[in-house]
């Protein structure tokens, strides 16, 4: 009896048994054991689901590789905000689910990470655990912060991200190309514009561009949260953006909801300009044959906003060990290029390219270029620098106060 | 052998919604009042309800959400009372009638609703088609339904999901009356209206009632066809609970709550009224 009892609780213990919900024993394991821990498992990755050249890539690509080299099982959850997995998690909590929630891995950053952060919400101080984290520069202040909130061994890097804008050549040979010119362009050719109302993520995106044309730069918004820099900006940015509503689309009596509805009036010819901040969106678009051939994506010489994006893995995750991982896959120069291919997604990698092999870094430097999609090399000439998660949220709700319900 | 007491019976339903639905609205109703051990806050306060009960967009939210309730709920039951007194003659083809009649319930709100902006919007089929066809210019010309401040899409797509639901609860009380009344209200002399006027409708008063009371709780609490066919300005109460219930800030997260009770709370009550009105009707009449 006593025996058949402590063969149970040994079974019950091996390696195979363990419970990877529990990441402090995670965290004394070899990378090696971690990948034992993880193998024949699965992990639910949880990320926004609007494009379907990144769900392929993620459902097909990446969680091939899981399922080939590690017999992991890959469930893609699609959201159309990332703000519903950051409530399951919280949600989670509250109600006292610590070791068996329902989300393993989220793609996020900016406010949505200042959440986290805020509801101790993230699982920390596991990225020297990856072999792949050695391809990180985690030395470069745009990778260490996240939206201005210091990593912290809270978040991996995922990839690069600069916002574009876009038109079509066919009908609008030489678009505007910095913000002033822009507001001049739309009071001239009215119902031809306009933009997705916050908290839409790329619309509240475009009005920071108005907020630091108005404030003359990014200079004085860096940096904590200064009311009264804020009131003097804001008040401005909304007089501004109030005047504009008589030439926007509808007359600026509604806002499209989401940046999928801005694209398909993009796609329609009903509004000239578009935008996103994930200009490969706009290569995808024209092989999918959402857009014509002729549309073709630029920066502004003022500059477009720059980011860097993560994911996470929530403290109650069940399947740390197959999130790590997945994490590891999804940095190798491999994934990375991969995702970097303009068919593919043409995400700018959040790795050194340097660090890697010279075959890859062969690879990268020959990538070719979709005609639609502006190089990164054009971009990354002027990038302008997200502010904090403060700021974000009270010009998010700063619009929504004083232009969206005016 | 004795019968098993009714509470007895009715044990499972309670245990499913006791904890789920009261505890859910136990737990709303906490959160509303800044229950959140989780960011330190275990204080209970109104500011919450308080800022909900004085914000100018609530107030135009809750002007909106009840008119599109009311317009939608008042032509349905119109157009669902409507369609089951036709049906409920015998003539050719009348089986499949009720059957394309009835096919719609099976069909979920979110995919009619994207099927309706693929029609009406103004880059949508019929725009596409008038612009062919040279009665507007440029699609874009086409009227606004989708998106508009008076949330016509929103309203049909809702006429078009309740009028069955309306019929068909219409047609089985028809159904339950059977033809006599009818038919001996003829007899007496009455004409075709008159009979159904004076005798059928309100025979199935209660039920037509009841059914309208659900289709207006329905459409004043769900957020798929507002999120989805409505003006960025204002929004739907549901769309607005939602959209606090996601803001980034949690202490935002109380005034969610709040906007989810009250749209319980004023549909519980408009839904209450009704049902009161046409009972003390029924005791009049």
């Amino acid at each position: 009896m006593r025996f058949a009892l402590t063969s149970a609780l040994l079974l019950l213990s091996s390696p195979l048994m363990a419970d990877t919900a529990d990441g402090d024993a995670l965290l004394a394991l070899s990378w090696d054991e971690i990948v034992a821990e993880a193998r024949g498992g699965e992990v639910n990755f949880f990320l926004w689901g609007g494009a379907d050249n990144i769900n392929q890539y993620i459902s097909e690509t990446i969680g091939g590789i899981l399922a080939d080299e590690y017999g992991i099982t890959l469930n893609r959850v699609g959201l159309t905000d990332t703000a519903d997995a950051v409530n399951i998690v919280l949600s989670e909590k509250e109600a006292g689910v610590n070791d068996a929630g329902a989300v393993d891995m989220i793609w996020i950053n900016g406010v949505n990470f200042r959440t986290m952060a805020q509801g101790g919400l993230a699982w920390c101080g596991y990225p020297d655990l990856l072999p792949n984290n050695a391809l990180v520069n985690w030395d470069n202040p745009a990778i260490a912060n996240d939206f201005g909130l210091p990593v912290a061994g809270c978040e991996i890097p995922w990839s690069g991200a600069q916002f574009a804008f876009a038109h079509n050549s066919a009908t609008l040979t030489e678009p505007p190309r910095d913000i002033a010119a822009l507001l001049d362009w739309v009071r001239d050719n009215p119902g031809q514009f306009t933009y997705p109302a916050a908290p839409d993520f790329n619309g509240a995106a475009f009005v920071r561009h108005v907020f630091y044309h108005v404030a003359g730069g990014p200079d004085r918004l860096l940096g904590a949260f200064d009311q009264a820099v804020f009131d003097e900006v804001a008040t401005e940015t909304w007089a501004l953006l109030n005047d504009l509503e008589p030439y926007l689309w509808r007359e600026g009596a509604t806002y499209p909801a989401s940046i999928t509805q801005l694209q398909t009036m993009f796609a329609n010819g009903e509004v000239a300009l578009s935008f996103e901040y994930n200009p490969s969106q706009f290569g995808a678009g024209v092989e999918a044959g959402l857009f014509p051939a002729s549309v073709r994506s630029y920066g502004l010489t003022d500059g477009t906003l720059a980011n860097t994006n993560y994911t996470l893995i929530p403290f109650n995750s069940p399947n740390k060990a197959a999130a790590l991982v997945l994490q590891n896959v999804l940095l190798s120069g491999d994934a990375q290029y991969a995702k970097a291919q303009p068919e593919v997604w043409g995400a700018t990698p959040a790795i050194e390219v340097a660090r890697l092999p010279q075959a890859l870094q062969d690879a990268f430097a020959t990538l070719p270029s979709h005609p639609s999609v502006v190089s990164q090399a054009e971009l990354g000439m002027a990038a302008l620098p997200e502010l904090q998660a403060e700021w974000i949220a009270a010009i998010e709700a700063g619009w929504i106060e004083h232009v969206g319900q005016n | 052998m004795k019968r098993w007491p009714l509470y007895l019976a009715m044990l499972p339903a309670l245990i499913v919604l006791g904890p789920l639905f009261y505890g859910g609205l136990a737990a709303g109703l906490g959160r509303s009042l800044g229950y959140a051990p989780l960011i330190g806050q275990t204080e209970l306060s109104g500011a919450a309800w308080r800022a909900v009960l004085t914000a100018p967009e609530v107030r135009s939210s809750a002007m909106l959400t009840f008119y599109i309730a009311a317009i939608s709920t008042i032509l349905a039951t119109v157009l669902g009372v409507g369609a089951a007194l036709l049906m409920r003659h015998r003539f050719a083809g009348a089986r499949a009638a009720r059957l394309l009649f009835q096919i719609n319930l099976t069909v979920p709100h979110l995919v009619l609703g994207t099927g309706i902006l693929y029609l009406f919007s103004q880059s949508g089929l019929f725009a596409r088609l008038a612009a062919q066809m040279h009665l507007i210019s440029v699609p874009a010309d086409f009227p606004a339904l989708i998106w508009d401040p008076a949330a016509l899409g929103i309203i049909l797509a809702y006429v078009v999901k309740e009028v069955p639901f309306i019929g068909l609860v219409a047609m089985a009380n028809l159904q339950a009356i059977g033809p006599d009344y009818e038919q001996a209200a003829r007899s007496l002399g009455a004409r075709p209206w008159q009979a159904a006027r004076y005798v059928l409708l309100p025979a199935i008063r209660p039920g037509i009632i009841s059914s309208a009371a659900i289709v207006f709780a329905f459409t004043f609490g769900a957020y798929e066809i507002p999120a989805l066919l409505g003006a960025s300005h204002p929004l739907a109460l549901p769309v607005l609970a939602w959209q606090r219930f996601n803001a980034p800030d949690l202490a935002a997260r109380p005034e969610a709550m709040a906007l989810a009770l009250l749209i319980a709370a004023l549909s519980g009550l408009v839904v209450w009224v009704v049902l009161r009105a046409g009972r003390a009707q029924r005791r009049l009449s």
